[in-house]
């Protein structure tokens, strides 16, 4: 199995036994997803933002036992990023830190969350379905620029890239009632 | 001065568009025509519940209208380049081979906007003519309008390219803006005559 197609509660259970490549897997997993949130939702320093990073995954290594639910891997690492940087908030200013998040800066932290859950989502699509998707939305490649380089009839594209994007919802809605199902 | 549509009421641009200046100008409202042709086709498809893939075409209309809203503010910014790298090497000296070479650069890149404008267009109709195909009946006059605006925006844009590139017919990024004007013309004429 890839490594993109591997679940968290396989990577936990991995990581549970020492397994050295799932812990390396799992900082490489979750690692933009941390310094994102530092980042991006609480407009941390990259100074500061390091300090997170390092502190979030050394929780993660100490006490990933305490992790209850394997599946809820993700939103545990949000709990703690998000903890760690209002501490940092906190230690750098004498504002209350709730505070100093921001209607903008909450908005940063939703956009975050939901990048990393089409991404994850994304990689349980087809390798095809990946790629014209990223040429698409990513790389901003026009329907006769796909067309050319796959070699498939241009009238065809923009059928395909729907047809993708309702298997990506597919995969979100089943993603959220898994973790609607997980807080029970 | 270029810059900043996106925070412009729609009235405040036009009356930057009117007022005598650089920009904006054509290329800004050809990309804005594109991007009035793909909010249609979202609208369009959003109002057609009985389409399997009626949402994932609305995704990509409004993601092409994104990228004409940007187009016409990054068209604006490199014409004004252009226009007075122009007219300063009119006011200089004859012959000055690092001015002439400045000065091309920046037409060229004049014309690598109005080119993405053209294929925006191409594309843009390409989702009108399946919204004329599956959209809702009530809808599909405005499938129809929708081709027949991003056809005028690639035209637009492709007679830009050909004017910012010095008109060497041989040029690939002509032809390719060529072809993107046609391939909106051909969906727009199909869609326009099957409402006569």
């Amino acid at each position: 199995m890839s490594q993109a197609g591997r679940t968290d509660a396989e990577l936990v259970r991995r990581c549970r036994g020492n397994d050295a490549d799932a812990w390396n897997e799992l900082v490489e997993r979750y690692s933009r997803y941390v310094y994102a949130i530092a980042v991006r939702g609480f407009r941390l320093s990259e100074e500061d933002a390091e300090d997170v990073f390092q502190d979030v995954f050394t929780r993660v290594y100490t006490r990933l036992d305490s992790l209850r639910d394997d599946t809820a891997l993700r939103p545990w690492i949000a709990q703690l990023t998000r903890r760690r940087c209002l501490d940092a908030l906190s230690a750098r200013r004498d504002v209350p830190a709730d505070e100093e998040l921001t209607k903008e800066g909450s908005s940063d932290l939703s956009d975050v969350e939901e990048a990393f859950e089409v991404r994850e989502a994304l990689a349980g699509l087809s390798e095809a379905c990946q790629d014209i998707l990223d040429r698409f939305f990513t790389r901003d490649q026009s329907y006769k620029t796909i067309a050319d380089e796959l070699e498939i009839p241009s009238g065809t594209i923009a059928s395909r890239i729907a047809r993708c994007l309702g298997r990506l919802r597919g995969e979100l809605e089943g993603r959220n009632q898994d973790d609607e199902g997980s807080r029970d | 001065m270029a810059g900043d549509y996106l925070e412009l009421q729609l009235g405040d641009f036009l009356d930057r568009l009117s007022a005598d200046g650089l920009a904006p100008g054509g290329g800004s409202a050809a990309a804005l025509t594109v991007a009035f042709s793909a909010r249609l086709v979202a609208m369009v498809a959003r109002s057609t519940l009985a389409w399997e893939e009626a949402a994932g075409v609305a995704a990509q209309a409004n993601a092409i209208g994104e990228r004409a809203v940007e187009l016409a503010d990054t068209d604006g910014r490199v014409w004004e380049d252009a226009l007075t790298a122009l007219r300063d090497a009119e006011a200089g000296a004859d012959d000055d081979p690092r001015r002439d070479f400045a000065l091309e650069q920046k037409l060229e890149a004049a014309a690598a906007a109005p080119l993405e404008i053209a294929s925006l267009g191409a594309d843009a109709a390409a989702l009108a003519a399946l919204a004329g195909e599956h959209g809702d009946a009530t809808y599909r006059a405005d499938a129809a309008a929708a081709a027949a605006l991003a056809a005028g925006g690639a035209s637009a844009a492709a007679h830009l390219v050909r004017v910012n590139l010095g008109v060497r017919s041989a040029d690939p990024r002509l032809a390719r803006a060529l072809a993107s004007e046609q391939a909106a013309h051909d969906v727009a004429a199909r869609l326009l005559e099957s409402h006569r």
